[in-house]
Parts: C-alpha cells; structure tokens; sequence
C-alpha cells in the first residue's frame, strides 16, 4: 500500500488511447506525489475525461503504461479499484434508492457491517448537507443534490486516491465552495486527489499542481505559480486621488522604466511588472515624485492568460 | 483533520472522517449478491409503474387470448375434452417466463445508462456477482408474475389449477428454468452492445416469431403447413409442449428434461461471456 511520502500516488508512462481513428490521449508523462491534488485542466476533448477513465480502469490504454497507488491499471486492475473511489461527470446512483440507501448500500459492499454502514451514511449525509432529503428517491434531487451525493458515495471509506472528473459542473456557488473544503480535507488525510476542471479558478484554488491538456497531451504542467510566472506578468495599479497625481504618478513609473498605462475615468496607473523588485521601483519612484497613492494593488496573473497563451484558444467559461 | 475554511460559512460544522473504514475493502462473493439482489428487488416494489406492469401484463395476456381465441375450443383438431384456458395457461406460463427472462437481462441495460454500472465497477466486486443479483432478482419479478397469473386466471377465468398440483409446479419450475436461462443471453448481449436501445428492438423481433410461430395460442395441427414446419422449429413449442404435458395430464415426458438440460446448458455458456463483457474495459 502507497502511503504519503512514500512512491508516487499515480505514475503514468507514454500513455496513449485511441478510439478507432480517433487519439484521446496521445503519449502522456506525469507523476503525482501522494497526498498531493493534480489538477487537470482543459477545454472539451482535451482528454481529461479518458485520462480519468484509463486511471479508474475504466478505459484500457492503446500504449504506455499507468500505476496507481502502486498497482497497474491493467494487470492489477482489481488492486487499483480497491484504493481509488471515483466520481465522473455522470452521476453513479441508484436513483429509485433514497440518497440513504444509495450511501449504506455503497458501504455494505466494501464490506461495511450494517450498523456502522448506517452510520456511515448519517455522517456523510450530513458532511453533504442532505439530512433532509436524506428519505426521498435519488431521482427526486437537484441537479446539484445529485452531485454532492455522488461525491459523498465515493467517500465512503479513505480512498488513496480520488478522481473527480469536473466535480463543479452543476453545482451552486456555496456547493461548490464546500466541495472545494472537502476536497482539502481530504488531501490532508493523506488522500491523493486528481481533479479535471474547465474552471481555471478551480484549478488554481484547488490543486498544488496542474497539467494543462490540449489534443490528448500534457502541453504544460507545474505548479499554478510556476504556471503563471512563466507565462503571466503581475500588475501593479495605483489608485490615485486627484487627476494631477495621476499624470504624475504615471510619468514616475515611466521614470522607473515601466510601461505604465493611464486610466483618466479611473484614476488609476497600471503597469506590467515582469520582476519582483520592480514593485520596489514603483513605490520608490511615487515617493521621489511626491505622489501618495490612495491605493496600490498587486494582481496576480489568472490561469486564463496562461491557458490562452498555450493553447491559443479563448476558454469558453473564461469570463 | 484540518479547520474549516473560512469561506464555507454555511457549511455544516463538520469535517470528513474516516474513523473506521479502514477495513472496509470488501466483501465475500455471496455477500455482494445478497446485497446486490436485494437492491434490484427493492427497486422492483419500490418502482410502482414496474410493478403495475407485471400485475396487468398477465391479465391482459389472459383476456387477450382467453377470450379472443376460445372458440378455438370447440374447432377440429383439437384436443378432446380440454378447455381452452386449460390448453392456454400451460402456454402462459412459459412465455411469460421468457418474456421476464428477456427483460431482466436487458435490466442491466438500466444500470449502465443510469451510470450506477460505472460505481459498481469501481467498486471491490466481481462483475458475476452484478450480473447474478439481477438475474436472481428477474427470477424473483418472474415468480411474482407467474403467481399474478395464476391467480386471475382461477379467480376470473375458472382455470383449475389443481387438477394436476404436482404436475403445475413442474410446469412452473421448467418455465422459471428456461426464461432464467434465456435471460442470459440477453444480459450477454447487453453487456457487450454498447448501444441498447437497438438490443431492445432486436429483443422484440425476436421474441415476437418466437412466441407466435408456436403452439401457443392455436393446437400445431391447426397452423398453415409452412407455418407447422417453422413451429416445428422453433425451441418454444417444445417448451410448451413439455409445460402442456405436465399440467394436463401431470406426466414428465422427455421433453421437460430435454428443454431443461438444454437450457441450462445455454445458461452455462453465455453466463461467462456476460461477465466478461461486463468486466471488460472499454
């Protein structure tokens, strides 16, 4: 059994699948430490989903070869399932069972007894916030509700690595905030969370590394900040309080060798900061030039500049 | 276990556990089966319109070809001193079997749309104890079907069921083997036809010949010569026939054994292929 800190939660090598004529996944490398959450990011197609299913021996592999928790996901496909729990962007219920039954049923096949399986499902019920329609048939439920059942069945027991593939689809702000707090928990359980997303933000806030797919390959992965520095610049704006300190204010950060840019409706100076100490620059030249800022922000470059300037493509939710 | 996030204020206080778990990493063969049956068997009475159809299904059998095909009690050919809803039932039982059989191997069908397959595959479960449960639970639907059946047809249609006890449950016995086994093929089918909704249009096709092209409803004697030959045929007439002579005259003739053996042999064959096509990854 992989534990955290020891060999890697998931190891995957010149992984390919095709369907037919068509290439899902063509040659991926990655590695994930245990305990850690890898955040898969890419638009539709990209292959997220087929990267989940041959992980979750769902799906065979044309090429190459994938180790999860220490088990290969053909040979030892058996071994896989045992460590992993699964929720895909379909939902996996009985839905003539009530969301209680559905969770002690789950548990009684792992081998739950059945008091502490009905136990099991109230503490879960609760985790999820489903107390309530806890009696109700699973069909009855909310787009949304069906989600967050889902996600509690697949945490009926520690999986040693958990795969959610786009575990936000469907699901209201506050749910989903909650699935964000759940998913932490969980890594900080030991647990290894892998994790397709079409959300950037989700991704950022979430995993500790991200592999960006495009055509069925890794096009670029580390971590968000290794992500956004290599590709983002972060911007330094100054607020300011008269439309005279402005003009000022933009003219130091000239000084400074900036390129600032003048908001007039505003009032604000913005300017690309492509080091660190520029940012000492930018409060050393306001000071020489006798210019106090009523604000100064610093803006962390979005993962929606970073995927655009891989990918070349605009993502569709990118606001 | 680490805090709560300050953004989740209307989070419930509370944070995952898995305080005794750590053992859960499955469970005997039989285990999963009884779970797995009961919960197919629990969405049978909990799923009314389901259960609606298998109470009005037999009733309408009866009515349909009770009393539309009665007169041919009293038509040349046929056998002496025997009512027409005694020479019908026999039949009944047997294609109501099949019919059950039919659908309960399609039921696994249900469970890959609703995606409940895609859990139970991630789940510590063998694939044949999946494929097992629905069966016994089709056995269960059938049962409960050939009862219905039984009873309006004594209660309404003055069928005596009786007249030969041992000889019935034989009947019934066989019909339960044969649509069990026949079951199978179709959960072999299901499992690995990814599309189903042509399956369930190539079942009713199929099922349709089967049925007429017999001696179920009309004496084989009675049929148009070319029809005869293909009844002669087809494995439901021998069925029915086996069903026939046990519940008219309560005796075991080589035909019962015959269409059992053959049928389970069937079972044996496709059983195996089912699991493997459950089990397969795609």
């Amino acid at each position: 059994m992989t534990r955290a800190g020891d060999a890697p939660a998931i190891e995957i090598t010149g992984l390919s699948k095709r369907f037919g004529s068509v290439t899902a996944l063509d040659g991926i490398d990655l590695t994930v430490p245990a305990g850690t959450v890898l955040g898969l990011l890419g638009h539709n197609g990209a292959g997220k989903s087929t990267l989940v299913g041959v992980l979750a021996t769902l799906l065979r592999p044309t090429r190459g070869t994938a180790r999860v928790a220490g088990h290969d996901v053909v040979a030892h496909a058996a071994g896989v399932r045992r460590c992993i729990a699964v929720t895909g962007q379909r939902t996996t219920l009985d839905l003539t069972m009530s969301g209680r039954d559905n969770l002690i049923m789950v548990a009684r096949l792992l081998g739950a007894r059945p008091r502490p399986a009905r136990a099991r499902a109230e503490h879960l019920l609760e985790l999820f916030d489903l107390v309530r329609a806890a009696d109700r048939p699973a069909r009855t439920y909310s787009g949304g509700m069906r989600r967050r059942l889902d996600l509690a069945v697949t945490l009926t027991r520690r999986p040693e690595v958990v795969f959610l593939d786009e575990p936000g689809t469907g699901l209201d702000p506050v749910s989903r905030l909650n699935m964000w707090d759940a998913v932490r928990e969980l890594t900080a359980t030991g647990t290894t969370v892998v994790l397709t997303t079409q959300h950037l933000e989700e991704a950022d806030r979430l995993a500790g590394s991200i592999a960006v797919l495009a055509g069925g390959r890794v096009i670029a992965s580390g971590s968000p900040r290794e992500l956004k520095s290599r590709i983002g610049h972060r911007t330094v704006t100054v607020e300011l309080a008269t439309d005279d300190d402005a003009v000022e204010a933009r003219r130091a950060l000239h000084r400074a060798g900036l390129r600032p840019v003048l908001d007039r409706v505003e009032r604000t100076v913005s300017a690309a900061l492509a080091r660190d100490p520029d940012l000492t620059a930018v409060v050393r030249a306001l000071d020489a030039a006798a210019v106090e800022p009523s604000r100064l922000t610093l803006t962390e470059p979005g993962l929606d500049q970073v995927y655009l300037a891989l990918t070349g493509h605009r993502h569709a939710e990118t606001p | 276990m680490t805090a709560l996030a300050p953004a989740s204020g209307n989070r419930p206080l509370h944070t995952i556990s898995f305080e005794g778990t750590a053992a859960w990493r499955g469970t005997p063969v039989r285990t999963q089966v009884r779970i797995l049956t009961a919960r197919s068997v629990r969405d049978l009475v909990l799923d009314r319109r389901l259960l609606a159809m298998s109470m009005v299904e037999p009733l309408l059998m009866l009515v349909a070809f009770g009393q539309v095909f009665s007169a041919l009690a009293r038509a040349p050919g046929f056998p002496p001193g025997v009512r027409y809803i005694d020479f019908l039932m026999p039949a009944l039982l047997l294609t109501t079997a099949l019919h059950s059989g039919v659908q309960a191997g399609m039921g696994i069908a249900d469970d890959t749309r609703s995606g409940m397959l895609d859990r139970l595959r991630s789940l510590p479960i063998r694939p044949g104890s999946v494929l097992l449960a629905r069966s016994v639970a089709g056995l269960a639907r059938a049962v409960l079907r050939l009862a219905v059946l039984l009873a309006f047809a004594s209660a309404l249609f003055g069928y005596r069921p009786f007249a030969h006890p041992a000889g019935l449950l034989a009947a019934v016995a066989l019909s339960l083997t044969v649509g069990w086994s026949l079951g199978w093929v179709f959960t072999a089918l299901a499992c690995w036809i990814e599309r189903t909704e042509p399956l369930y249009a190539a079942a009713g096709l199929l099922m349709f010949p089967l049925t007429f092209a017999s001696n179920a409803f009309v004496p084989i004697g009675q049929l148009p010569p070319w029809l005869r030959w293909t009844a002669g045929l087809n494995p439901v007439t021998h069925g029915i026939n086996a069903t026939r002579d046990l519940c008219l005259s309560g005796a075991v003739g080589t035909g019962a054994l015959s269409a059992a053996l053959t049928s389970l042999a069937i079972a044996a064959v496709t059983a195996p292929v089912a699991a493997r096509g459950l089990n397969r990854p795609h």
